[in-house]
């Protein structure tokens, strides 16, 4: 059987194989996983909305017309069920106030150097992600972690993209003064 | 892209790592597999014919069983099975209080209205079952 692309492991699916889903899972679950994560800043959440949006993706299929990627589409669903959730639950998030102390610390349990300051980095940005709205922090992900230009943004979110482009400024913006502001408290760390 | 935009720009790039993503827990890929197929298996009950269509079934149940009784039942006939029925229906003794000037002085009621009233509240009541037993199924 091919699977070596997308719409060879749909047209298997479409046949009835419902295993060839699998491969679409594993290609494209840590994306999914990551986008839903960095939406809704919680593993068990992130872990039920990809999820969701795979049974959901799986359940549509035959309704998918390749007009876009099934990334794409697949990013959709994911972008769409954590925003949902996310706004359906606001009132009990709670966003840290300070970016913690004791997560700076990473120079003494890592082994080297470089591993310590991409912890350290990831976390300073897991912490700003929190600061922005869910929208924002929807947009940053597609932007910088899955590499997407704003063409594919609009689709999966339905802005256009002028204000994508809009949005996107004043998010890296908000993340950049707090990334500085961090920096300048904790003067431990330099390049 | 303006000169502080720029910045913000190479910041992000310089601490937003795209290889760093959040991977998804071990074992994600098999319960979703998991949950695909028991969601197919009870899809495939739910879509059973007799299940996905059990009202029209049972309507058409209902009507045909009727058109056969009224076809069957002559209206004079005797020695058929029809008319075995048709007798046996007749046969029972069941009189309904006639509302001609009994309760409502003056009031001229046909008597089949208090068939049409008794029918009304077993239809009623059949109607008022059939929809629980349904909207149970549905909404479990």
């Amino acid at each position: 059987m091919d699977f070596t692309s997308d719409i060879s492991c749909i047209e298997q699916v479409l046949q009835g194989k419902v295993n060839a889903f699998s491969y679409l899972v594993d290609r494209h679950k840590d994306k999914a996983f990551n986008l839903a994560f960095r939406i809704c800043g919680n593993r068990e959440e992130a872990e039920e909305i990809a999820q969701d949006a795979f049974v959901k993706a799986y359940r549509s299929l035959k309704d998918f017309k390749m007009k876009s990627s099934f990334a794409t589409w697949l990013y959709r669903i994911v972008y769409n069920t954590a925003i949902s959730l996310v706004r359906s639950r606001r009132k009990g998030v709670l966003a840290l106030e300070e970016f913690p102390a004791d997560t700076v610390d990473f120079l003494s349990f890592n082994k080297n150097e470089d591993e310590a300051i991409d912890d350290y980095r990831n976390s300073l940005v897991n912490f700003a992600l929190q600061k922005i709205s869910e929208e924002e922090r929807g947009l940053i992900t597609l932007y910088y972690y899955n590499d997407l230009d704003t063409e594919e943004i609009s689709k999966i979110t339905g802005i256009n993209k002028p204000n994508i482009k809009v949005k996107l400024f004043r998010a890296r913006q908000r993340i950049s003064e707090i990334i500085k502001k961090v920096e300048n408290k904790n003067i431990f760390y330099h390049e | 892209m303006n000169k502080q935009d720029q910045y913000d720009e190479d910041l992000l790039r310089k601490f937003i790592n795209p290889e760093r993503i959040e991977k998804a827990p071990e074992g994600f890929t098999s319960k979703t597999l998991t949950r695909i197929q028991i969601e197919n298996q009870s899809e495939n009950v739910k879509n059973g014919f007799l299940i996905k269509n059990r009202v029209p079934l049972i309507s058409a149940a209902i009507t045909i069983s009727l058109t056969i009784a009224a076809i069957i039942v002559p209206a004079n006939e005797t020695g058929s099975i029809g008319s075995a029925i048709w007798k046996y229906f007749q046969s029972i003794k069941f009189t309904l209080p006639g509302l001609k000037d009994t309760y409502f002085q003056n009031l001229n009621i046909p008597s089949w209205i208090s068939f049409a009233i008794i029918g009304i509240f077993l239809l009623g009541f059949f109607d008022r079952a059939l929809y629980g037993i349904f909207h149970k199924e549905n909404n479990p």
